[in-house]
């Protein structure tokens, strides 16, 4: 029996692996996750990627006359799926996009092998942002370390921090923890107190304890790191103990339309650092509007297309699409492969005239990535819930990379020493 | 038919007790390890090694830890996950401690650690059972995972709070790590595997098998006949975490390559205890069987329509698939409570009997 099942097994892989056809397309499989207990927080990100992507097939027949194949496979934010999803598409992928910072470190050391660009946009690993260290992964247009430092700009236009005290809320998660080091850094020099209230996976829905801690210790302010059901969680305690909203900071995965509506006014006045927004007139949500959403190709519906996180999604392919025209200019050919695509994710130049061609205005602010620089910094916008929806409330506003320059490359080479013997590019003499 | 017996005469007590008292049981497993050592290596894709085949051998050898406790010696855990942990965070710090260390010592040297965890956390199954017993396992799993996410010197001060498996050579081979080919991965899986089996099958067969057995059956009359019941769970308690804790090595250093501490949370738990109970409870083929049905199954369900050419949406394709699979639990469950590996015993019997049912 045991032989038969295995058999079986065998024979099933083999006729996948067999009839796997070999077409002319652009094939950048997404690690989506549409079920799972992050499912919410998911679903609009992976339409707004998947309807961006249509809407280039549609319109353009896409790009550089191929069509791109934004195959999703399932993951529910698990990172046992993501890795399978991971071994299942690297094949013929020219991208990965892993989707969960717990995914990324599983998968990070891998592409370095198998040589495939991962594209995290806004997630994973801060010190990802060292191209010449991380060769094969991207974390553009901002990281999480950027992200910490324009809040503390924010907070610091507001008037100086020292002696404040800043509660860091966030989640008992590699991801939570990611900005800890540079926050300890920027406590220590602009002398506020940081007080990191870590909230675990379990306790995410009931966040009494930690609000009652957040009472007791009264911070000026409440910065969070928050994802999936932990937001709504925390967004509805705070209300619940009167915190006032205009002090609550959440980075951007928690910025979320759904988790405010569920408070609608009482929420007014958080906000939420963001390097995309939903400019509704763009004439790129336009196009969606025409080729994608009217011609019944999408699963969304309008009031998620008018969120944070589909105009994100949106964002996101459009930074990949990019990245595949800037390879096929370079190599002159439409079919580029991974190593090809890596250099044009390399030479991604975000110009404003280039994201007004782009008919992205306002969704995104200006940047550039090099061999050294896969991140971009691309700085961001202080987004606030007016009630009904998010607002700009800051102009664009940039993170002080100087100040964590030397974090960087002091993490990633760790990390390159840990894992040795790690190829690093020699070649790169650009600077970050 | 394919199980004829006749002819097959035992003139000895010895052949009688053998481990393959019918002669095709032992040829079957010959082809089973033909193919596990040599077919499988030779033609599977690196899909097959990463999805299939190298979890559901791991997966085995954690259930297989598991039934020496719940199955054999009747102690229900539900801390499995955690001891995997606690395998997995020993490897981690021999390997950073003692960079010297050979990769294969510093996996079976783990399980040292898990196994003296498991004794301290089976103490109280001097006192309670069943059920109640069930209650302080969750208690150390619970413990052990809050202890892996607090106490950074387990995971080397690490920002992330997750653990990363370093690249590890043997004599210039790398075993474990992204620079380390999936083969060798495996054959290393698969020998530890083998080893601790044949382990397994042996003790069971054994004096000590048969004091668990008398344990689990009714511990009083144990006793009454001279068991040491004391000795009895806490060996059950040391060997089956040694085997879970070896598994948990393996599972990060062989498979996964890096871990926060949540994947050691009860729902790995529960899944080693579904693949005991599936598998069969107190048999050594069941817990295979069963990582074949929740391990490998799930994986090869979500190949199928992409192979059919059938247009469906990947996420529902994962619901289906959760469908299916819990369809199939329940359908095995009731077509046979006692597990696959029971399922297995009776056609085996039916065959032998074969063409004349009773």
């Amino acid at each position: 029996m045991k032989t038969i099942t295995k058999l079986a097994t065998a024979a099933v892989l083999g006729t996948t692996l067999g009839t796997a056809a070999v077409a002319q397309e652009l094939y950048v499989p997404n690690l989506a996750y549409r079920t799972g207990p992050f499912a919410a927080t998911g679903i609009p990100l992976m339409n707004g990627q998947a309807d961006y992507f249509t809407m280039l097939n549609e319109r353009d027949g896409g790009i550089g006359g191929l069509t791109v194949n934004a195959e999703e496979c399932e993951t529910g934010y698990s990172t046992e799926k993501g890795v399978e999803c991971y071994e299942k598409t690297k094949g013929k992928a020219i991208v990965t996009q892993p989707w969960s910072t717990g995914i990324t470190l599983q998968v990070l050391p891998k592409t370095n092998v198998d040589e495939i660009p991962i594209l995290a946009p806004g997630y994973g690993f801060s010190p990802m942002a060292d191209g010449t260290v991380f060769q094969w992964a991207f974390n553009m247009p901002a990281g999480y370390w950027d992200a910490a430092s324009m809040i503390v700009q924010y907070l610091e236009e507001e008037g100086s921090l020292e002696g404040k005290k800043v509660a860091f809320l966030h989640l008992d998660h590699p991801y939570g923890k990611e900005p800890l080091p540079l926050l300890e850094t920027l406590s220590e020099n602009k002398g506020f107190e940081l007080l990191p209230i870590p909230v675990g996976l379990k306790e995410m829905q009931n966040q009494s304890a930690q609000w009652l801690q957040i009472r007791r210790e009264r911070p000026d302010y409440v910065v969070m790191w928050g994802w999936g059901a932990m937001n709504a969680g925390a967004i509805t305690e705070a209300v619940k103990t009167k915190f006032p909203m205009e002090n609550f900071i959440g980075v951007w995965w928690a910025g979320h339309d759904a988790d405010l509506r569920l408070v609608g006014e009482d929420g007014k006045g958080y906000k939420s650092i963001s390097w995309s927004f939903p400019n509704l007139e763009a004439p790129v949500m336009q196009d969606i509007r025409e080729h994608v959403i009217d011609a019944g190709l999408s699963n969304t519906n309008p009031e998620e297309s008018s969120g944070v996180f589909y105009s994100r999604g949106i964002v996101i392919s459009a930074i990949l699409a990019e990245g595949i025209r800037t390879a096929q200019e370079e190599y002159g050919t439409a079919e580029i492969d991974a190593a090809q695509l890596r250099w044009g994710l390399e030479n991604i130049n975000m110009t404003e005239e280039r994201i007004t061609e782009l008919g992205l205005d306002g969704m995104v602010p200006p940047f550039s990535t090099s061999c050294a620089n896969h991140t971009g910094h691309s700085g961001g916008w202080m987004l606030e819930w007016d009630g009904e929806q998010f607002v700009k409330v800051s102009d664009l506003m940039n993170a002080n990379t100087d100040t964590y320059q030397d974090l960087i490359s002091a993490k990633a080479t760790e990390y390159a020493d840990e894992n040795a013997p790690w190829p690093t590019n020699e070649e790169c003499s650009a600077t970050n | 038919m394919l199980y004829r017996t006749a002819g097959q005469f035992k003139t000895s007590y010895t052949a009688d007790q053998a481990l393959f008292p019918v002669r095709q049981d032992a040829i079957l497993l010959g082809v089973i390890l033909v193919f596990a050592y040599l077919i499988f290596p030779l033609t599977a894709s690196e899909f097959a090694f990463q999805t299939l085949l190298i979890p559901i051998l791991i997966y085995a050898l954690a259930a297989m830890g598991l039934n020496i406790l719940t199955g054999y010696a009747g102690q229900l855990s539900l801390g499995t996950g955690a001891f995997m942990g606690v395998g997995a965070y020993a490897c981690y710090k021999l390997i950073t401690i003692f960079p010297w260390m050979n990769p294969i010592v510093a996996i079976l040297l783990s399980g040292v650690f898990s196994a003296g965890v498991g004794v301290v956390f089976g103490i109280p199954s001097l006192r309670i059972k069943g059920f109640y017993l069930a209650i302080a396992t969750l208690a150390a799993q619970f413990f052990l995972v809050w202890l892996f996410e607090k106490w950074a010197w387990l995971y080397n001060y690490n920002a992330s709070g997750a653990i990363q498996v370093p690249n590890l050579d043997i004599f210039g081979l790398y075993v474990s790590g992204p620079q380390a080919a999936s083969v060798t991965q495996y054959y290393l899986v698969l020998g530890v595997v083998t080893l601790m089996s044949i382990l397994c099958i042996n003790l069971t067969r054994g004096n000590l098998g048969r004091t668990w057995k008398a344990t689990r059956d009714m511990d009083i009359a144990a006793e009454l006949i001279g068991i040491n019941l004391m000795r009895s769970k806490l060996v059950a308690f040391a060997i089956s975490s040694y085997i879970v804790g070896v598994a948990g090595a393996l599972y990060v250093f062989m498979w996964k390559g890096a871990a926060e501490p949540n994947v050691f949370d009860i729902p790995l738990s529960f899944q080693v205890l579904f693949i005991a109970i599936i598998g069969g409870l107190g048999s050594i083929l069941g817990n295979y069987l069963g990582a074949i049905l929740i391990v490998g199954l799930p994986v090869v369900l979500n190949l199928v329509p992409s192979a059919l050419g059938l247009p469906i949406s990947s996420a529902m394709v994962e619901h289906l698939n959760v469908m299916i699979v819990g369809g199939l639990i329940i359908f095995f469950l009731i077509v046979e409570p006692h597990g696959l590996a029971q399922l297995w015993r009776l056609i085996r019997e039916k065959l032998i009997i074969w063409p004349f049912p009773h």
